[in-house]
This record gives C-alpha cells, sequence and structure tokens, in this order.
C-alpha cells in the first residue's frame, strides 16, 4: 500500500522507516538499508507497471473506474485478468532485490516483463536510463543477450546438449567462438562447483545440479543484472539452503545487481537486501527485511511475518532505550546492526545493560527487557495500541 | 431405436421435472431429437414413403464424373496444366523411381543387403542388423528379390516425397497458429480414411502407372509426418523456449537450436509411421500400377493361389519389420538413451564405414558375377504352400468332427450374422438410419460432431450408393464387435497379467507393423473367399490396437483410486468394474474408435477376396476402366470413415489422444 501509493520505492521504505520511528521514540534514525540504496545508481527503474492478461487489455489501466476494483472484480466486469498492477520500484546497482508473494500474486510475470518476455500493459520501464518498452527487436534481444540473464524455476535447460553446451549456449547465440566460449563455460561450471560434470546431459543431474547449470549459464553472458524465477522452489528443502548460500556467496564475491523472486519469505530474508512484498498484482510493502518483518505496513504483512523468528530479523537499532545517567559512558558497545540473538548473548555475558554504538558515539542502551520486549512482540503491542 | 427415442418423449412434462431433465445432459439431447424426429418423421414419410433411400434425392454423377475422366482422357497431352505442370511432375516420378531401382540393381544383392545390415547395425544396434540380414536374404531365397527391389524402390522415393511434404506441412502447422487450426482437422480426417479411397483420384489425373502409385502413396503416408511435425514443434517444453528466449536467441535460433533438437523424438516417430504407412499403400498400389511386392500379392490373389501370395508376402513382413525398428530405435535413441552400435559405426566416420563397406560388397558381388540374386539360390515355396493349402481344403473346410470346419464357420456366419445384419440395415427406414447416427455421435460427441456425421451419411445417400454402404457397414459393424468383445476381454486379462502381456506384446508389434493387405492372404487360405473371410481379415487387423489401447488405458488408472478400492475390501471384480473400468473410459471410446476406423479400411480392402460391396466397387471400377463407379464408391468410402469416426469420436479424443 505504501509503496503504491508513493512515487518511488525509496521514499517509501523510508516512509515505513520513519513511521517506525515515530512509534517507538528510542529509534532516532531511519532504516539503513534504504538509506544505503538510495545512494548507488539506479538499474531498474519500473513506474506504475501494469500487466493485464485478457482481450482487449490496454484500456484498463488508463480506466480509472477499474483500477481501484479488485481482481476477481475487474475480471467480472471485463474478463480480463490483471496480473501486475500498478507497481513501481527502483533496483539499486548491486542490491539483491526480493520480490516476494504467493503464488497467483503475480510476482513472475514482474520479472519476466522486465526483459518483455512477458510485454507490460502500460507503466514505464527504465533500464540504466534506457526506455525498455521503447526497444526494437533487435536492442531488446542485445539486452537479453548482454545485460540481463534470468534463472528459471523448471531450469529451462536444453535436455539434448551437454552441461557445457548448455552452459556455452548463450554465448553461442551471441555468436561467440567455440573454443572461446567452451573455455568461459568450463570457467562457469567449475564457478557453481559442478567440475568434472561437463559431460554431462541434464536428465542425468539432479534438480540441484541442473539449477546450477541454469546458474552458470546466466552467468557465462557476464550480464549486468541477474534475473530468478523462483529458482529454488523446485528443489529439496536442504539443497535449497545450499543454494540460497551459493547465491550469498556470489553476490559476496562479484556484487552483481539481482532481481530475485520467492514465495518463500526465510528465502526472501536470507538473501534480500530489499523486499518488496506483492499481493494481487500489488506491492504491499518495500523495505529492508527489519521493516518487513518488524514495522508491517497491514495485517496481511503482519500476518505474513507472523512465524519469523524476530531476534534473527530484527536489530538491536529497533530495541534500544535512550540511555539513562552514566550508561552512555561505560560498559561493552555493539554495532546498531547486531542482530537481537547475537545481542542476546553479548548481554546475558555482561550481565547488565549494553551500549549501541556508531563511531564511538552512543546510540542507545540494550538490556534484558529491552531485547525481550523485541522477541515477545511487546514492541508490536505498543505500536499497536498507539495506532 | 428410433422408436425408442419417441417413447421418452415426455408427455406434457411440468416446469420442475423438464428443469431436472435438461440438467442432465444426455437426456436433455435425447429429448431435443425425440421431438425433432416426431416432427420429421411423419413428414418425411408422407412426402418420401417406403424405407428406401428416395430417388428424387439422389444426384447421377456418373455422367459428369465419366465425362470429366474422358476430358483428362483426352487431354493429356494437350492441355497446359498437364503438359506443364502434371507431366512434368509424372516424368520427374517416372525417373527417380527408375533411378533408384537401377541403382539398387546395380549394388547387387550383396551391395544392398551389406548397407541396409550395416545401417540397421549403425542406427539400431546388432540384434535389428542381424534381422534385416536374414529378412534380404530370405527375400532373395522366396525368389523374391527382383520384386523387394522394385518395391522398395518405389517406397525410398515416397518417403522421401512424403518427409519432405509432411515436413514442411507440419513446420507451417508448427508455427503457425491459423495453419495448424486449418491443418488439424484435415490431417485427422485423412488419418482415419481407407486406403483405397486415395487411388481412384489419383488415377483419374494420372492414370494407372507408377506416378499415380507414387503420388496416393505419398498423400497417404506424409499426414503423420505433418501431424507429428506439428504437434512435436507444439509441444516443445515452453520453459525451454522461454529460457532460450530470455537469452537473446533469434527466431531462427529458436527453432534450430531448441524447437526442432526437441522435436526429435516426434520428428523420428513421424518418420517410423511415414514409412510404414508408405509400405502399406505401396503395396496396395499394386492395383494401380506399382509393380513389385504388391503386385505379385494382387496378381495371386485373383487367381486365389495362395503359395504364390505368401512368398510375395514374407517379404513384405520382413521388409516391414526391418523399417520399424530400426526407425524406432533412431527414435529411442533420440529419447535420451545411450548411442546403439559399436564404437567403430559411431559419428560421422561410421556413416563413411557404411558407406565404404556397401562399395566394397556391391564390387565383389560384380566380381562374383552375380548382380541380381543368383539363380540357383531359390527354393519355390508356392507349390508346397499350395499343397498345404489344398490339404486344408480338404480336411479342415468342413467335416470335422464337433467344430465343424472352418468354411461352416464363416457359410454360418455369413448366414446367422452377416446377412440378417445387412438385410436389417437395408430395411431400415434411410432418415431412421440418420437418426440414430445422429444421436449416437450427439450422446458421444459434440453437435458438431453429430451434423458431420449425419451429413456424411446423407451425402452417400444422395450419390445413390445407399445399398452397398450399408452392405459395407453391416461387415463393418459385426467385425466391431467381435474385434471389441475379443479386443477388449484380452486387453482386460492382459493388464491383470504381466506374464499375458510380455507373451502378446512382442506378437502385437509384429501384427502392428504388417500392411493391411497381407492380412487377407491367411483367411483366403482358411476361409475361402466371401465376406465372412473379409471380415475375419478385419478382426485379426483391428485386434492389435484394441487390445494395446484397452490394456494401456486400464494400466495407467490411477494406483491410488485402486489402492483405496483394495483397502476397503473390494474384490478384484468389484475394482475391475467399478474403479477401472470407469476410470478407463476414454482409453476404452479411443479404442472403439481406432477399432472401426482400423476394421473399416480392411473391409474395404476386402473387396479384393470376395468382400463385394464398396470395396468391389473401387475394384472394379479400376478392372473395368469406369472411374466414374469407383469415385463414386470411394467418396461413399470417404464418408462412410467420416461418419463411423465421428460417431465414435469422444469429446476427450483429442486429449487421449496425444502425438
Amino acid at each position: 500500500m505504501a509503496a503504491t501509493a508513493a512515487d518511488a520505492s525509496g521514499i517509501a521504505a523510508t516512509d515505513a522507516g520513519t513511521d517506525a520511528g515515530d512509534r517507538s521514540p528510542a529509534v532516532s534514525a531511519p532504516a539503513t538499508g534504504a538509506e544505503n540504496a538510495a545512494d548507488r545508481d539506479i538499474v531498474f527503474s519500473a513506474r506504475h507497471l501494469w500487466k493485464v492478461f485478457g482481450p482487449k487489455a490496454d484500456r484498463i489501466p488508463d480506466d480509472t473506474s477499474l483500477t481501484g476494483l479488485s481482481v476477481p472484480e475487474v475480471r467480472e466486469r471485463t474478463g480480463c485478468t490483471p496480473a501486475v498492477r500498478d507497481v513501481s520500484f527502483d533496483v539499486h546497482k548491486g542490491e539483491v532485490f526480493v520480490v516476494m508473494g504467493l503464488s497467483g500474486s503475480g510476482k513472475s510475470t514482474l520479472v519476466r516483463c522486465l526483459t518483455r518476455l512477458i510485454e507490460p500493459t502500460g507503466g514505464s520501464l527504465e533500464m540504466d536510463g534506457e526506455d525498455v518498452l521503447g526497444m526494437d527487436r533487435s536492442a531488446l534481444r542485445d539486452l537479453r543477450r548482454r545485460r540481463a540473464a534470468m534463472v528459471f524455476q523448471h531450469f529451462g535447460l536444453l535436455p539434448h546438449r551437454t552441461v557445457l553446451d548448455n552452459v556455452a549456449y548463450g554465448l553461442e547465440i551471441q555468436g561467440v567462438g567455440k573454443a572461446e566460449r567452451r573455455a568461459r563455460a568450463a570457467e562457469m561450471v567449475e564457478k557453481v562447483g559442478l567440475a568434472g560434470l561437463e559431460k554431462r546431459r541434464p536428465g542425468q543431474l539432479s534438480g540441484g545440479q541442473q539449477q546450477r547449470v541454469g546458474l552458470a549459464r546466466a552467468l557465462a553472458v557476464d550480464p549486468e543484472i541477474l534475473l530468478f524465477d523462483e529458482p529454488f522452489s523446485a528443489l529439496d528443502p536442504l539443497i535449497r539452503r545450499d543454494m540460497q548460500e551459493e547465491v550469498v556467496r556470489l553476490h559476496r564475491e562479484e556484487g552483481r545487481t539481482m532481481v530475485f523472486i520467492t514465495h518463500d519469505l526465510a528465502e526472501a530474508l536470507t538473501v534480500g537486501d530489499r523486499i518488496a512484498l506483492m499481493r494481487d498484482g500489488e506491492i504491499v510493502q518495500l523495505g529492508t527485511p527489519e521493516e518487513i518483518v518488524g514495522s508491517p505496513a497491514d495485517d496481511y504483512v503482519r500476518d505474513f511475518v507472523r512465524d519469523v523468528p524476530r531476534e534473527q530479523v530484527l536489530t538491536v537499532r529497533r530495541a534500544m532505550r535512550p540511555a539513562e545517567g552514566d550508561e552512555a559512558d561505560q560498559g561493552p558497545a555493539l554495532a546498531p546492526s547486531t542482530l537481537i540473538s547475537d545481542a542476546i548473548e553479548a548481554v546475558a555475558r555482561s550481565g547488565g545493560a549494553v551500549r549501541v554504538a556508531e563511531n564511538g558515539r552512543c546510540l542507545g542502551i540494550v538490556d534484558h527487557a529491552c531485547l525481550l520486549n523485541v522477541v515477545a512482540r511487546m514492541d508490536v503491542a505498543r505500536t499497536e495500541v498507539a495506532a | 431405436m428410433s422408436a425408442a427415442t419417441v417413447t421418452t418423449r415426455p408427455d406434457a412434462p411440468s416446469a420442475g421435472p423438464l428443469r431436472a431433465l435438461l440438467r442432465h445432459r444426455g437426456l436433455a439431447k435425447l429429448v431435443l431429437l425425440a421431438v425433432a424426429a416426431a416432427v420429421l418423421v411423419p413428414l418425411l414419410h408422407a412426402k418420401w414413403s417406403g424405407g428406401v433411400w428416395p430417388e428424387a434425392l439422389t444426384v447421377d454423377v456418373s455422367k459428369p464424373l465419366g465425362s470429366a475422366s474422358d476430358w483428362i482422357i483426352d487431354n493429356r497431352d494437350s492441355h497446359p496444366l498437364f503438359v506443364y505442370f502434371l507431366g512434368h511432375l509424372s516424368n520427374a516420378v517416372v525417373l527417380s523411381v527408375r533411378g533408384v531401382y537401377l541403382v539398387l540393381l546395380a549394388l547387387g544383392w550383396m551391395g544392398v543387403t551389406a548397407g541396409v545390415t550395416l545401417v540397421a547395425w549403425r542406427v539400431a544396434g546388432w540384434r535389428i542388423a542381424a534381422t534385416a540380414l536374414l529378412s534380404f536374404l530370405v527375400s532373395g531365397v522366396l525368389g523374391m528379390w527382383v520384386p523387394t527391389m522394385q518395391t522398395l524402390a518405389l517406397m525410398i522415393v515416397a518417403v522421401i516425397a512424403s518427409v519432405a511434404v509432411g515436413a514442411l506441412l507440419g513446420l507451417a502447422g508448427g508455427l503457425s497458429d491459423r495453419m495448424f487450426r486449418l491443418l488439424r482437422p484435415v490431417l485427422d480426417t485423412m488419418q482415419v480414411l481407407p486406403a483405397f479411397a486415395y487411388l481412384l483420384p489419383v488415377v483419374l489425373i494420372f492414370g494407372i502407372g507408377v506416378p499415380a502409385a507414387l503420388l496416393a502413396t505419398v498423400v497417404y503416408a506424409a499426414p503423420p509426418m505433418a501431424r507429428l511435425t506439428a504437434l512435436g514443434l507444439r509441444g516443445a517444453d515452453a520453459g525451454v523456449l522461454e529460457a532460450v528466449t530470455s537469452l537473446g536467441a533469434t527466431g531462427r535460433q529458436r527453432l534450430l537450436t531448441a524447437r526442432l533438437p526437441l522435436a526429435r523424438k516426434e520428428l523420428l516417430l513421424g518418420l517410423n509411421q511415414t514409412i510404414m504407412m508408405a509400405l502399406s499403400m505401396a503395396v496396395i498400389a499394386s492395383m494401380i500400377g506399382a509393380a513389385g511386392l504388391g503386385d505379385r500379392v494382387y496378381q495371386a490373389l485373383a487367381s486365389v493361389d495362395v503359395g504364390a501370395a505368401l512368398a510375395a508376402a514374407v517379404p513384405i513382413v520382413l521388409l516391414a519389420i526391418v523399417m520399424d525398428r530400426t526407425t524406432a530405435a533412431a527414435g529411442e535413441k533420440a529419447g535420451g538413451a545411450r548411442a546403439a552400435g559399436p564404437a567403430l559405426l559411431r559419428g560421422r566416420r561410421g556413416w563413411a564405414g557404411v558407406a565404404v563397406v556397401t562399395a566394397v560388397a556391391a564390387v565383389a558381388g560384380r566380381l562374383a558375377g552375380s548382380t541380381v540374386w543368383p539363380t540357383g539360390a531359390t527354393v519355390a515355396i508356392a507349390r508346397p504352400v499350395n499343397h498345404a493349402k489344398e490339404w486344408m481344403v480338404d480336411h479342415l473346410y468342413s467335416g470335422v468332427p464337433v467344430v465343424g470346419g472352418t468354411a461352416d464357420w464363416a457359410a454360418h456366419f455369413t448366414n446367422w450374422v452377416l446377412n440378417p445384419l445387412r438385410d436389417g440395415l437395408t430395411a431400415l427406414p434411410w432418415y431412421a438410419t440418420l437418426l440414430i447416427i445422429g444421436t449416437l455421435a450427439w450422446l458421444i460427441g459434440t453437435w458438431r460432431t453429430a451434423l458431420t456425421a449425419v451429413l456424411a451419411m446423407a451425402a452417400i445417400g444422395v450419390l445413390g450408393v445407399w445399398k452397398p454402404s450399408m452392405n459395407t457397414l453391416s461387415q463393418v459393424l459385426a467385425a466391431l464387435v467381435v474385434t471389441l468383445v475379443i479386443g477388449v476381454g484380452t486387453g482386460i486379462l492382459a493388464a491383470g497379467s504381466k506374464r499375458l502381456e510380455a507373451i502378446l506384446r512382442p506378437v502385437l508389434d509384429v501384427m502392428q507393423t504388417m500392411p493391411q493387405f497381407v492380412y487377407l492372404i491367411p483367411v483366403v487360405a482358411l476361409f475361402a473367399v466371401g465376406r465372412a473371410p473379409a471380415a475375419a481379415a478385419a478382426v485379426v487387423y483391428a485386434l492389435p490396437a484394441v487390445i494395446r489401447i484397452t490394456t494401456q488405458g486400464l494400466r495407467q488408472v490411477d494406483p491410488a483410486a485402486m489402492e483405496s478400492a483394495t483397502s476397503l475390501g473390494a474384490t478384484r471384480w468389484q475394482i475391475l468394474r467399478q474403479v477401472q473400468l470407469p476410470l478407463a473410459r476414454p482409453a476404452l471410446l479411443l479404442a472403439v474408435n481406432q477399432g472401426v476406423v482400423l476394421v473399416l479400411a480392411v473391409v474395404i480392402i476386402g473387396g479384393l477376396v470376395g468382400g463385394g460391396a464398396l470395396g468391389y466397387d473401387v475394384v472394379t471400377g479400376l478392372a473395368t476402366g469406369d472411374l466414374a463407379l469407383g469415385l463414386v464408391a470411394g467418396v461413399a468410402i470417404v464418408c462412410l470413415g467420416l461418419m463411423l469416426d465421428r460417431v465414435t469420436q469422444p469429446t476427450e479424443r483429442r486429449a487421449a489422444k496425444g502425438a
């Protein structure tokens, strides 16, 4: 709600942060994620993006009498199904931008709109300042070939080719010579940990291995941005965790921009720098994991994040209270980005209150009571009462 | 049936029950039809009394057809259409078939046998290579080398042409939705039409000869290739195609690197089916001028010389088995299994090796002085076979204690089943027939299929061949019932017993590869000629497909449903009746549909062995040059095929049939 109402997501995220700040006076600075991200270059910028399926879909985004209706109502009246509704956001360079939602929320459609695998019905979309929707076929093909590569839920590997040739496929399409593309593909196969399996065919690999091939294929073209469409949903839980760690590792090593679609909240919290939560084609809330978990924008989001272990997502910034007396000058110090779970250990060890300090300045104090309040959702209850 | 539908008409129904009735779709349709019948039947009866198709409603097409045929014969050498197009086409066909034939002869028996064996080895492994080697040697030993080469030459050209035409059509249908919507019903319909229906039109244009035979073969054999190519291209994994697009592939790259390779299995299946159809038709096309094995069978059947027919039929069957197994193995290999054949023969080097060895064998054969099969090395089986047949005639035809003779069975079947059925169908008022057909088609399918069926049947009446068509229909129905009883019964048994299925499988495999024509020979040997043998051949021909579809349908029933029934304590019989059969309904309906189509195909060919009716009209038309007679019969066959297919076509057919 907040995001769709505001023009740019960065503002929306800041809004959410300030809201939280107003409610809990102990928090003096807005959340860090949004602040840092806003400084960076913007890779993708979507404004009022629409995708409507059905006959004469064009008219829906412009028709103000329809845009306010729910999805079933629109379907009833027009026979069209809006999958993405008036979505605006920015993806910043180097971040992992997660789009999360239940099945049917429009997240997979949204990511396909980014490279026009599905043609958006309305709105505007820019990549590095270039108008994507206005691109002709060859420009679009060039974008797909070199700038944005996608990893798919069901892998989309060519069953008749070896692992190596699958990884080299993107380069082959670009017209790279056989020796060079094979060399680069071999490098990527190595990078995703499949060395030794180059000659196998996809059918002879496990699901996790196949997705590694898909990942290597996307990496082989050295794209500016990686798009993941529920890449690990079809995998076993253990393998899924391996792959998530793989993605986090890759991101740490290369700093490549990623857009990551998932229906799994835990996955979103693990890999995401910022999360856009979608429902019925709209972005309900956009913010850092901490903002989503700590300050849900509405009941839907609150319901969604109810079972998240808060101490593993929220930081002491949210738990701290103003220093009293001489507390500001003594005792051990924690960085404001410390997770509550880590702070619990520090507080337990110190036996008393602990400072939260940044650049030598004391921002506040956390003690047993503050931390317990957060874990026990007392802070939420307080804001609800306040609201 | 018409009486029955009339009695279901409710007398002044009140609103409540009527609505309840309409909620049941089948009943609603019946009520609607009954009302229509109640109005129409008295009217029709008043206008044209009597049950025979009214004279006033027939159109005599024999005169215009005759004059059209005369015009074509007169203008074949002068009209630009013939001189500049059809003439060239016909010459190209003659030249290429002749060319391939001469190459085969030049290779000699050693060259051809070596080449075929090596190709089979390369593609399908040593077992099938051994089968190929043996098959070609047997053909030679039976004294059928030259006819085998004639058939092979025609086949090679026909298959190349069919694959080219089919692949192009399939490509168009696979890439363009509009083309696909246009092609699909045409191809589906062409697949259900009996081979005989294609003979007359090509003869009308090209006259009797190799070009007519080849074109009929191509028209008959190209549809499966087109169909499977289109389905293969359309069925390509959408996820893979999307991934390929997301990497920025152009349309051409997508087709060449993804769609075609992904459809490889379907393409090879299409090739397999096309080859089998081409062989089947190349044999039948002997009636319109194709020399070779089919011609030998045809001539032998004409004089009821079972021995000679068998000598020619054995190479046909062997050829069919070799071709089917080789291409099927290629298709399975494309499905993911490892490459077959020895390492020496793999890759491009392998093909070169095949060519070299073939050439060496050919030269060796030349040097040894025997190009065609050595004359001394043949065994004439015709005489002993005929002796055996005569012994059968003397001892098995009649007078066998307790069971009676085969000829007696045939006579009983004709007298007690075929004759009453034929007389009944002929005596049934024509509007009643139409009504029954419409009702059946509508209940099983949609109003569209019903309309097609009724119109097709009406067309038969309009053409004035109602009576012979009813005769053919009676044979089809009788053979169908026998086929279904035996086929579904065997299918149920085979679905329940792994061992029976294992025994049946190779038998069914061989039966399904044999061309229709071949089935006539054993039934003639057993039952002499007449309508009963034709029906028997149809039963034998249609059985494998029916058994197979039934078995598969029962086997594919959701095991969870069976398990839950078992856990509730159901007996085997209860499971079969209450779970398996209802859940396998689509497969059973498909079995009926396929059974009808296959039975019709052979009943028509049965015209060659005394089956009479429409098939006989085609044969007579060809033999006496009375093209009008044959053409009308051909159109009636098409209509009958269309009607039978639509009447038995369940709405789920598309889904059930798949590729």
